[in-house]
């Protein structure tokens, strides 16, 4: 992540790479580029907090659904993160809302088609119904690129098709980097400490 | 027979966990806070119900997890309390130790080792 400004507005513009989450309760802009990643935006309607993260699930979910998948417990586990940097600022998951933009498929793409539109649309129609969080946008598929500003204090996005991959060849790289450490860490779960 | 009492604000959460350690044939019940936790304590208390487990999340609203630890702590110093979350600064787990936790396991929770340490605490 890097802070910068927006040239427009002169607000504090922090600036997401693939595999980054941020969350604030004061006015800036959030901003990034997603492919075949899930941008999830949260807003939280009550406190005026809100928080931007990346999403992908490494795998096929299992017949049994989310609750018992280890491989739904990595996305799982990426939105645990950004949703504790909500609660850390005041956040209520009670009062959240998602916008979610993302799940692009490319014909030079690792990720196939299939892949995209089965594990992970099936993980976002489960979870979110699960956390009973409203998607009040689901901007997905397509074959581009998205750029993403988000303004977690009144839980507005501002979305650009991107048509030219030049402009965002570093977040390209980037989602690939991060797409495949998702994958060699699917089978890594947390650290157990006992301590008597 | 003693219940186990799993609290996270995720429902998602929680319903795994219970997924996860229900084998064990203890009763669960759930809690979405620290604040949430307690009252759910007392008022099984109340009805002569034994608590056997304390499984409980850091980040949530209203009453955290280390809170709780402090507050529950104060009472009942025998009950395990088992701390589950994305957390892992040290300074953090010190805060958990020092607070009276029993364990602290970082999320994702591998199934088996879930079932591992809960077998091990409630023994
Ligand atoms: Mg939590």
């Amino acid at each position: 992540m890097i802070k910068t400004k927006d040239m427009k507005t002169g607000r504090d513009l922090f600036i997401l790479y693939p595999g980054d989450y941020y969350a604030s309760a004061i006015q800036c802009f959030i901003g990034s580029v997603t492919g075949s990643c899930v941008i999830v935006c949260l807003y939280d309607t009550i406190r005026r907090i809100g928080g931007m993260g990346f999403l992908i699930v490494p795998g096929a979910i299992g017949t049994e659904g989310i609750y018992r998948d280890q491989i739904a417990a990595q996305g799982i586990n990426q939105m645990e993160l950004l949703l504790g940097e909500l609660v850390k600022l005041g956040a209520d998951r009670k009062n959240l809302t998602a916008k979610i933009f993302g799940a692009a498929t490319f014909r030079e793409s690792r990720l196939s088609r299939e892949f995209i539109s089965t594990s992970q649309l099936r993980f976002i129609d489960q979870y979110f119904k699960s956390e009973k969080i409203p998607v009040y946008v689901d901007d997905l598929g397509g074959d581009y690129r998205r750029k993403i500003y988000f303004s977690p204090t009144d839980g507005k996005v501002y979305r650009k098709v991107l048509s030219n991959n030049d402009e965002s060849s570093e977040f390209i790289k980037m989602e690939l980097e991060f797409i495949n450490r998702i994958f060699r860490n699917k089978d890594t779960f947390g650290d157990v400490i006992l301590f008597e | 027979m003693s219940y186990i009492l799993v609290v996270d604000d995720s429902p998602t959460i929680r319903t795994s966990v219970e997924f996860t350690i229900k084998e064990f044939g203890f009763p669960i019940k759930q809690a979405e806070n620290g604040a949430e936790a307690l009252d759910t304590i007392n008022e099984f208390k109340g009805k002569g119900e034994d608590l056997a487990l304390v499984v409980i999340d850091v980040n949530m609203p209203v009453m955290d997890g280390i809170s709780f630890l402090k507050e529950f702590k104060k009472t009942d110093r025998f009950t395990p309390v088992l701390i589950l979350t994305t957390e892992s600064e040290g300074a953090k787990i010190k805060e958990g130790k020092d607070a009276g936790a029993a364990g602290w396991m970082i999320k994702p929770f591998k199934p088996e080792n879930l079932k591992d340490v809960v077998m091990k605490l409630i023994q």
